[in-house]
């Protein structure tokens, strides 16, 4: 499923100021003093076109898809009509007379309709870009360069721009997620560390500390958008865990082997088999995602299995099933 | 009694009901009709009309010549680029594009006050030109567009090939009425299609775009 981001415009002309938008528009996009909807406010609900009594309000993609490609046969016969239509408004323009007038304006109608259709349909388009540049490298006397230099940047380098700091927005979001849940996890450790110590209040800080760094990356992954329907979770769930254990700790372990480190070998096994059992009771749940008959987990505290029952001991570290915590 | 249907706008003639508001009693044949009589909505010619229920006439589309220039800006001439620049214009329109809009205009009004008028302009050359486009390059066009199933195209072209029919029918009365046919009576173009209508009273859509009339603009004389 592909949603196209859209915003929501006015036509001024069609407004009968009856405001209704005003009121409906959860972020207060459509409040302006000039009456043109604040695009960056805009977040494409269609509250505002939905509420509006007259039709004035229109929600328009972002993007618009590409025109059908223009085989080069169409291209030169839809080019060779342009020109007759072209010579045709230029006879009528030196003819005097009401017909003559109507002749010139009608083949010119025709003109932007066929030429639209060889390719000329959309102002986005690299067919029109290229067209710009090209006009760009004859300078008549008088032709205004700077409209055309003009159109380049509103047209183009906005939009490039635009999505460069979107882009360059949400890599920051996903740093800083990162981040905070590395800090949470840290912190979590530490007051363990603590706690083990005696170091009571230092464990306290520690764990209210996690406790704050969890708020943070909640939120940040919320306004990265990452947070999808439960379904869509879970699927994202295996993937990220299927990579585990498939991918990443087959690597690890055979590195950690290489350098003898006994220790890293057990951490990345446990959590290889672990995942893998993850990945597999994700599929379960998404399979199986409106049961409404309670399921309980058992967590193994030591390597992170989980069961559906209490097992005699675990299936991957051999601690006792007692041991497991009940979900 | 049979009947004739508008190959532009659709309207039929009725033999058995003629028309009688406009002095056409029932009954009168298709051949009766005068040889420039033309469609009351659309302003066709007879030849733009066929028999209903007669196996379609329309020509087998073939392509006769083949050319083979792509649209290359450096081949353009002025008034070329201008409507091209003003097709833009229309678009960045259709997208609330207001500013973008202007400078493609401005570019527009540029490229048309530099293009050279035409030489020794007259009404027969625009008939050729219409004659030559409506035997050979719309029939050439659709074709090609048919065969790769460009629908945006065809879309242009059926348009565009009505309207050519409908300024072929508007140049040959003009030949024979001369300025009486413009005498006390508006002219309107639809800024959509290119429709000419000539008349007061506007029927309520376009005959061959179907937009809503007052998309049309009333041209004044000059
Ligand atoms: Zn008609
Ligand atoms: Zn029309």
């Amino acid at each position: 499923m592909s949603v196209t981001k859209k915003y929501a415009v006015r036509n001024i002309r069609l407004c009968t100021k009856d405001c209704l938008c005003l009121y409906v528009c959860p972020t207060g996009a459509a409040d302006t003093e000039n009456s043109i909807i604040d695009v960056e406010k805009c977040i494409g609900c269609g509250d505002c076109a939905d509420a509006c009594p007259s039709g004035a309000i229109s929600l328009v993609p972002f993007e618009y898809p590409p025109q059908q490609p223009k085989t080069e046969s169409v291209v030169s016969t839809l080019n060779t009509l342009l020109r007759s239509k072209a010579k045709q408004e230029n006879i009528a323009a030196g003819l005097p007379g009401k017909l003559a007038k109507a002749i010139e304006k009608s083949n010119r109608i025709m003109a932007e309709d066929i030429i639209r259709e060889a390719g000329y349909m959309l102002p986005q388009s690299h067919n029109t870009r290229q067209f710009l540049q090209s006009l760009l490298e004859q300078n008549p006397e008088g032709f205004p360069r700077e409209t055309v230099e003009k159109l380049l940047t509103v047209l183009y380098d906005q939009k490039e721009d635009k999505q460069m700091k979107e882009n360059k927005i949400l890599d920051n979001l996903m740093e800083a997620f990162a981040g905070e849940s590395q800090a949470n996890r840290k912190y979590l450790a530490y007051a363990k560390q603590a706690e083990k110590e005696g170091k009571l209040n230092a464990a306290k800080l520690f764990r209210a500390a996690a406790d704050a760094e969890t708020l943070h990356a909640f939120k940040l992954l919320e306004v990265a958008g990452k947070i999808g329907s439960t379904a869509d979770n879970l699927k994202d769930g295996i993937t990220g865990e299927t990579y585990e254990y498939k991918e990443m700790y087959p690597a690890f372990v055979k590195e950690a082997e290489a350098a003898g480190n006994k220790a890293a070998v057990m951490a990345y096994t446990f959590a290889m088999k672990a995942e893998e059992v993850h990945a597999k009771l994700y599929q379960e749940a998404l399979e199986n995602i409106d049961q409404t008959e309670e399921v309980f987990y058992y967590l193994c505290p030591v390597c992170g299995n989980i069961e559906k029952f209490v097992p005699d001991k675990c299936s991957i570290c051999g601690i006792p099933g007692k041991k497991f915590i009940k979900y | 009694m049979a009947k004739y249907v508008c190959s532009i706008c659709g309207f039929v003639y009725d033999e058995t009901e003629g028309i009688p508001e406009a002095g056409m009693a029932a009954g009168t044949k298709w051949d009766e009709l005068p040889d420039d009589w033309v469609c009351p909505l659309c302003g066709a010619e007879k030849a733009d009309f066929m028999k209903q229920g007669a196996p379609s006439t329309d020509h087998a589309e073939k392509p006769k010549t083949v050319h083979d220039a792509s649209l290359d800006m450096q081949q353009l001439s002025p008034l070329e680029v201008s409507a091209l620049c003003s097709n833009l214009a229309r678009a960045c329109e259709q997208q609330y594009k207001a500013e973008e809009a202007d400078l493609f205009k401005e570019l527009a009004g540029y490229f048309k006050s530099v293009s050279a008028p035409a030489k020794d302009p007259n009404f027969s050359q625009l008939l050729d030109l219409v004659e030559k486009d409506l035997e050979q390059d719309f029939p050439n066009a659709k074709a090609a567009a048919s065969e790769v199933k460009d629908r945006g195209a065809l879309r242009a072209l059926t348009w565009s090939e009505k309207v050519t029919r409908i300024l072929k029918s508007l140049l040959h009365r003009y030949q024979k009425e001369g300025d009486a046919l413009l005498e006390n009576t508006g002219v309107y173009v639809c800024t959509i299609c290119g429709f000419i209508y000539i008349g007061d009273e506007l029927p309520e859509v376009c005959p061959v775009c179907k937009v809503a009339t007052w998309k049309f603009e009333k041209v004044e004389g000059r």
